[in-house]
């Protein structure tokens, strides 16, 4: 029923396209590319049994690609897993899969890449630290020189490992790391596309004070129409429809704006 | 109803949504339901207290927002009945809530949703009965009760 079902992650979001899968408990192969990036999701009858992606497979390749909003996917059915990774229920998933995702993302805001290099602390941190094994095995690697990507590969390790562990050391303040290369964190904003569309909405529900309202919810948000980032759009709608005072004309407003945060979300 | 859930789980890192009543009694849930009916039971009768509590304190309020470590509850109070959706800590909450909104505004007008909630009527103060409260969440509710809040809007000990 679903074979042949392919179109792009910015219309429908991963997990809507999983949940559909899994509620018609439909067999297959789901493929998904995001750029150069390619994964695979199997189902058998309903239930996600295998996930791959790049060299990871399992839950570790289902975090990597959760939070895939752009790409394009296409269902093939009736393509049989090679190996089961997954025994998990879709909901438990994604729920760890978020998780983990979240988790990456702090750890690379911490260590910007696997080119990264750890080095010891000069300080001596307070108080008692207890290392786990692993933890020293990584502390074992650390000369200064060594990337992390350097010695992922030298204990047979995947970078996010190892980057989780220095992450843990260094909030014990037993390790610093150093890039080489700038940080440069290019915040997505929001599309003058999506501001036409808020206030077409809003001014359907409030008339011509549509673009004060906008404007003045956007200020609330510390951010300019120009600058507004992509993260923040649903605080705006919710903020602009906190603001009509109608029940009728407020649903309507949410419903349609809804719709367009689905549209816009890439 | 049940449509009205189904849109809300279909929100990323929506994992579920339930309706209690205000004792506590699941109405309806999404399906397959995200917990065991105990659980939902729990969280129902709970949760209906907190509400309560917030409206005995005169500062009554329509959502409650639980964040725990690996997920997080938002509660909505939808008059004869209290709404829950089960998520993912990371989900955008401003669409949760908005989708809540939209999910819930038809409810009102159904009359065969009204006739279905009408049944599992009760009054939320009800459910606080001393046989139903430990003794010390039967103290704090005492306190909640006698004291005069400032700020405090339609405060009133019953």
């Amino acid at each position: 029923m679903a074979d042949g079902l392919t179109g792009n992650l910015a219309q429908l979001a991963l997990a809507d396209i999983l949940k559909m899968l899994c509620a018609g408990l439909q067999t297959g192969r789901l493929e998904l590319s995001e750029g150069n990036a390619r994964a695979d999701i199997y189902l058998k009858a309903g239930d996600i049994v295998h996930v791959a992606a790049g060299h990871q497979v399992g839950e570790g390749a289902m975090a990597l690609i959760v939070g895939w909003q752009r790409g394009t996917f296409r269902f093939e059915s009736q393509v049989a897993a090679a190996e089961v990774t997954i025994t998990k229920s879709l909901e438990q998933l994604l729920s760890d899969a978020g998780r983990v995702a979240a988790e990456r993302e702090a750890i690379a805001r911490a260590i910007p890449a696997g080119d990264s290099t750890p080095r010891l602390s000069a300080t001596v941190p307070g108080g008692a630290i207890t290392l786990q094994p692993h933890e020293w095995l990584v502390i074992t690697h650390i000369n200064g020189q060594r990337t992390i990507a350097d010695i992922a590969a030298a204990m047979g390790r995947d970078d996010f490992a190892v980057g989780k562990v220095v992450y843990r050391l260094m909030a014990a303040k037993l390790v610093e790391v150093h890039t080489d290369a700038p940080v440069v964190v290019a915040k997505a904003t929001t599309s003058q596309a999506f501001f036409r569309a808020l206030t077409g909405a809003t001014a359907a529900a409030v008339g011509p004070l549509a673009s004060i309202i906008i404007d003045d919810a956007v200020e609330d948000l510390g951010s300019t129409r120009d600058s507004f980032p992509r993260e923040l759009v649903s605080s705006l709608v919710e903020r602009v429809a906190s603001e009509i005072r109608e029940t009728d004309q407020r649903v309507h407003f949410q419903q349609t704006m809804l719709t367009a945060l689905r549209q816009f979300a890439a | 109803m049940e449509r009205g859930l189904g849109q809300i789980s279909l929100v990323p890192a929506v994992g579920g949504a339930f309706v209690c009543s205000n004792a506590g009694d699941v109405i309806v849930s999404t399906s397959p339901p995200l917990l065991a009916t105990a659980t939902m039971n729990n969280i129902g009768r709970e949760i209906a207290r907190a509400f309560s509590a917030f409206e005995a304190s005169g500062r009554p309020v329509s959502r409650l927002d639980v964040t725990y470590d690996t997920w997080r509850l938002f509660a909505n109070d939808i008059g004869d009945a209290i709404m829950f959706v089960v998520c993912h800590p990371g989900v955008d909450a401003a669409i949760v809530r908005m989708t809540v909104d939209v999910a819930t505004a038809g409810w009102h007008k159904d009359a065969k949703i009204q006739k279905r909630m009408a049944q599992h009527k009760t009054s939320r103060r009800a459910a606080i009965t001393r046989t139903a409260l430990d003794e010390r969440s039967q103290q704090v509710w005492q306190l909640i009760e006698s004291h005069t809040w400032p700020g405090a809007q339609n405060a009133q000990a019953v």
